[in-house]
């Protein structure tokens, strides 16, 4: 451990839970990384390495949601339009409803730069960079909304977006698109009369990447911004790092989210913005439960065996996510998290490859280090999220009230709990040693 | 010629021991190269030299030396001394090449000019041991093995060295003190004029006495060896030396023991030898099992080759038992497969002990991980133990077969128990394959350093040998065919 | 008596609220017979929230009511009332923790009680309360 922080106020008795270092950092207004150079450098590089891919991400989410839809054969799914690419970020550019980032508003220019030339550096059209697989891969982007439409019943009843997939209005919406869509093709229009559940469910699949398209159309800016403005030499510490996140997801937090269909040029809204969901408890939050936490045994060459409680009976028990991922097999961890690790090699920044070169294998295991970085950076982000919560549902940290401040306290200590299996990189990151 | 495979090591041991003078590790590391590699060299100018047709000794060299004590410098090299002479000079050479392996990450090599020195000393012994055509001149180059490896073991071993150095330098001291009791016995009881082989002829001794001298060269041999139950050095000495030195001990040195075996119990001794041979083939079986039982038990990995080596070992001797001219070639090349297998599972073992540090099978896993493990040592390891299992298509499935082959017809019982046997050692390399190098790689502590190429050089050298004379056994098996007929025809 | 837009209005120390409910247009709701309770929070409250915070919610009136909403209550709950409860659903869906012994909602503290209007009767909170446990 490479500090030790004091509880900010003596007005509570120290904290006895087995990660109080963590939780005493916490209270101070720290993150659950500990505050230092070498781990800011490492998760800013990440935020600015995953935020071009991001960009990708969240543009081709979209676009999956609004124009292929129920497209039955998606073969040109991740083939984005120009359309999209184009088209301006909400939260950066100058045409923003809120300028995070004071960069452009369309497709990231290194974005651009690799999607036309690839690893191969060069100008092929790019259906043969497709299919050479020197492309951005969507696996992982989908694995993440799949993984969010598995885990329903998140946040309930403060999540009301997952209810609402059930409700007839949902499905009346549906219906409307569903008929459009598939106007002059008798059968699909014969299956659906059919089998309706089928294509509501892929409604609802379809509504999931709407969500998580929103959801990282903010966060993408957000990560170019904090890597500016650590490049400035704005952004020095981990807890800074953290309270642009806690700023950040307040800001945004009234984001709507919802799900639009374009159908030869006719909007049809099966989510409409009114009714009301919001980024922060329709998207955000779900997010954070299914990818940090939950998600799923990733498909790949390692299996798990259900029957020796490798894999959990209940599902809020499944703690597959980042948090508590296994880096070092890359390859053999599974197929999404490993092609996220090989996206965001193409865009580490120049000081993270130089001191990825320095540990370890070098440029050999570099997709091994940035995942444990990538980590690093993610378990930032949850503390912004423990962070926000805590602000928005209960106390300042230097509230005066002790009362207040063992709430806050047993907030803290209910969260840890999560990372109290031995799963859970917490202790790990907690050192430079884990590389 | 043959005196130049002896003569040559030796200067190289005396030039980097005892040059005046500093020498770099670097230095002394590049002569013993140079050295080792001009006596693998010149064994290639022997091999091509070599005249397969011609039965019996060949290249003899002679100097008297004090012949009214029988004693004479003469050497010479048959089918059966030259294979054996060729794996040690490779040997020899791949370990001047890399002699860091197994050490700790980070170590170098402790006194590298007393150690290459010691290395080369060893080499030019043994290989004087293998061209020796005296009796005491045998001898004397069997026991000049003793005190460099006994140095060996105590200077660069593992923390149990001393007790491994000494249960070694007492069993092998006994063994010496046995097989001289032997030939001197030998050279007065028949009262030949000279300890040259060609002088001695036991078979007009009494049978008793025969079987006398017969026993005290089993056993001395036999502790060499080692079979079971004079075996009990070898874990401790194979294990507790530096990695070098037990490819030097196993590929090398044990050698020595079924050879002396094979030319002097079976060489001069062919009608005794008949008649003790069911209980040597049935001691063999006995070894053979007793080795995979006892690797399949061990935690240490390294003690898991040392133990599949005892086991190994007793195919030789059940093949030398049965003595028939098929058996004889597989014994032979048994003994070339054994050393270089051997000798590929140490290195790799030393390699994995060096990189990961430990060899409990309990804390390795995984190394077969792309990007974070030992994917090319760990795929090495995999085909050496399938080299030692026997699976055809390398050098070890051939010897085997033909000692299985050739031994079948004399003894079924102890031959099938001996297959019996190769089916334990996969058992004990699934074992250990299973832990080492599958599973998941243990996060905490997969920061292993990289393998560098240096590294591998050896040991894709020796990964090639061993598939190409598996794939053209020819090579390895024209050699010694003659000699091998010969030996099974001699009585 | 006034009703509760009217009482808001009327009180300068509400008028970001006002605005709010302008902007989500939910005058006409909170001027309906009801009754309602209402947890009504001074300027001083919105402005402790993060800038960008109201700027994005007022760009997006579906989403501003849905929190405004969280701050209305059915029916009519004194002080006395909510006394007795340790939680009240808003009219947002959600419920609302209460700890009234200490004039806590949530995290907030109701700085004035028992308001009373036509319709219905406020509290005043010094903090803007957001869905969740």
């Amino acid at each position: 451990m490479t500090q030790t922080l004091t509880p900010p106020s003596t007005k509570i008795p120290p904290s006895t839970h087995p990660l109080a270092e963590v939780i005493h950092r916490l209270e101070a207004g720290g993150t659950m990384l500990p505050d230092t150079p070498e781990n800011l450098m490492q998760i800013i590089g990440l935020y600015k390495a995953y935020a071009v891919p991001m960009d990708f991400y969240w543009r081709d989410l979209l676009y999956i949601a609004e124009q292929v839809f129920l497209d039955p054969l998606p073969w040109n799914k991740y083939l984005i339009s120009e359309e999209y690419l184009d088209r301006e970020n909400h939260y950066s550019g100058d045409n923003a409803d809120l300028r995070i980032w004071r960069g452009c508003g369309d497709a990231h220019p290194e974005l651009r730069e690799f999607m036309a030339q690839g690893e191969l550096k060069k100008n092929l059209p790019r259906i043969l960079h497709h299919l050479w697989h020197d492309r951005i891969n969507m696996e992982f982007a989908e694995e993440c909304m799949r993984s969010m439409l598995w885990h329903r019943d998140m946040y309930k009843p403060w999540n009301q977006f997952d209810g609402f997939l059930d409700t007839d209005e949902y499905k009346q919406n549906c219906d409307r698109a569903i008929k459009a869509y598939f106007k002059g093709n008798p059968a699909m229009l014969g299956l659906y009369k059919l089998f309706p559940d089928l294509f509501y469910e892929q409604c609802r699949q379809m509504s999931y990447y709407s969500n998580l398209g929103l959801f990282w159309e903010v966060m993408a800016p957000v990560f170019f911004e904090m890597s500016d403005l650590y490049d400035e030499g704005k952004m020095t510490s981990v807890p800074a790092a953290m309270d642009f996140l806690v700023n950040g997801i307040f800001a945004i937090a009234g984001r709507p989210i919802y799900h639009h269909v374009y159908i030869k040029g006719e909007c049809f809204e099966i989510i409409p913005k009114s009714k009301g969901f919001t980024w922060l408890y329709e998207a955000a939050l779900p997010y954070v439960e299914a990818v940090f936490y939950r998600t799923s045994p990733f498909r790949g060459t390692k299996s798990y065996n259900a029957q020796a409680k490798q894999v959990p009976d209940n599902q809020p028990e499944f703690h597959f996510g980042v948090l508590y991922a296994d880096k070092f097999p890359v390859g053999t961890a599974g197929i999404p998290p490993t092609f996220l690790a090989q996206d965001m090699l193409h865009f580490l920044p120049e000081y993270l490859v130089e001191y990825y070169k320095q540990h370890c294998r070098g440029e050999d295991d570099m997709l091994v280090q940035l995942a444990v970085s990538f980590q690093r950076s993610m378990y930032c982000v949850t503390s912004a999220v423990i962070q926000a919560l805590r602000a928005a549902l209960l106390y300042p940290l230097d509230d005066e009230d002790p009362e207040h401040l063992m709430a806050n306290r047993q907030f803290f200590e209910a969260q840890m709990d999560r990372f109290l299996r031995p799963e859970a990189r917490i202790r790990d990151i907690q050192t430079q040693e884990y590389r | 010629m043959l005196s130049a495979l002896v003569v040559v090591p030796l200067i190289g041991a005396l030039i980097v021991g005892f040059f005046p003078g500093v020498l770099s590790p670097a230095l002394s590391r590049l002569i013993t190269i140079v050295f080792a590699a001009i006596s693998l060299i010149l064994t290639i100018v022997v091999g091509a030299a070599f005249d397969l047709t011609h039965v019996g000794f060949q290249m003899e060299e002679f100097l008297p030396w004090l012949p009214d004590l029988g004693l004479n410098y003469r050497v010479a090299i048959d089918g059966l001394s030259f294979p054996l002479v060729a794996l040690t000079n490779l040997l020899t050479l791949l370990l001047a090449f890399n002699s860091s392996v197994g050490l700790k990450p980070g170590t170098e090599l402790q006194r590298p000019r007393l150690f290459y020195s010691l290395m080369l000393l060893v080499n030019s012994g043994v290989v004087g041991a293998f061209v020796a055509q005296n009796l005491i001149l045998f001898f004397l180059f069997y026991e000049v093995e003793l005190i460099p490896f006994y140095l060996l073991i105590v200077i660069w071993g593992s923390d149990k060295r001393e007790y491994a150095a000494t249960k070694f330098l007492i069993y092998t001291a006994l063994s010496g003190i046995l097989i001289l009791a032997g030939f001197l016995a030998m050279n007065w009881l028949t009262g030949a004029a000279s300890f040259d082989y060609g002088a001695i002829n036991t078979t007009d001794l009494s049978r008793s006495t025969q079987l006398v001298l017969l026993a005290l060269l089993l056993i001395g041999f036999g502790i060499k060896t080692p079979l079971v139950p004079l075996h009990s050095w070898l874990p401790d000495a194979y294990v507790e030396s530096s990695a070098p030195v037990s490819i030097m001990l196993g590929g090398i040195l044990s050698k020595l023991g079924t050879y002396g075996i094979i030319r002097f119990a079976v060489g001069l001794f062919p009608e005794t030898w008949v008649s003790v041979a069911p209980v040597m083939a049935t001691i063999a079986a006995i070894t053979v099992i007793y080795g995979s039982f006892c690797a399949i038990a061990q935690h240490d990995i390294k003690r898991m080759v040392a133990y599949s080596s005892i086991g190994h070992m007793g195919y030789i001797i059940l093949g030398t038992a049965a003595l028939t001219p098929l058996s004889m070639i597989g014994v032979i090349s048994q003994m070339v497969a054994h050393g270089l297998i051997l000798a590929l599972l140490f290195y790799l073992v030393g390699i994995v002990e060096s990189k990961v540090g430990t060899r409990e099978l309990e804390s390795l896993n995984g190394l077969l991980n792309p990007i974070r493990g030992l994917p090319m040592t760990a795929a090495l390891l995999i085909l050496a133990a399938m080299a030692s299992a026997g699976i055809p298509g390398m050098v070890g499935f051939i010897s085997e077969f033909m000692v299985f082959q050739g031994s079948f017809p004399t003894f079924p019982v102890q031959t099938l128990v001996a297959i019996l046997g190769t089916a334990l050692t996969a058992v004990y390399f699934v074992i250990l394959l299973n832990r080492t190098c599958f599973g998941k790689l243990d996060s905490s502590s997969a920061y292993y350093p990289r393998v560098t190429r240096t590294e591998y050089i050896p040991a894709f050298v020796l990964t090639i040998v061993i598939i190409f004379l598996g794939i053209q056994p020819a090579w390895l098996v024209r050699w010694s065919q003659v000699t091998s007929d010969a030996i099974a025809f001699v009585f | 008596m006034p009703n509760i837009v009217e009482i808001a209005v009327s009180d300068e120390r509400f008028s970001t609220l006002v605005t709010a409910v302008q902007v989500a247009g939910l005058v006409e709701a909170l001027q309906s017979p009801g009754p309602f309770t209402v947890f009504a929070p001074l300027n001083t409250a919105f402005e402790k929230l993060p800038a960008g915070t109201i700027t994005s919610l007022v760009q997006n009136p579906p989403q501003l009511g849905r929190i405004l909403t969280y701050h209305v209550v059915s029916g009519k709950y004194t002080k006395a009332d909510l006394e007795k409860l340790s939680e009240v659903t808003s009219l947002e869906g959600t419920t609302i923790r209460l700890n009234f012994k200490k004039n806590e909602v949530k995290n907030a503290t109701a700085v004035l009680t028992d308001i009373e209007a036509t319709n219905g009767i406020i509290h005043v909170i010094d903090n803007v309360i957001l869905m969740g446990p």
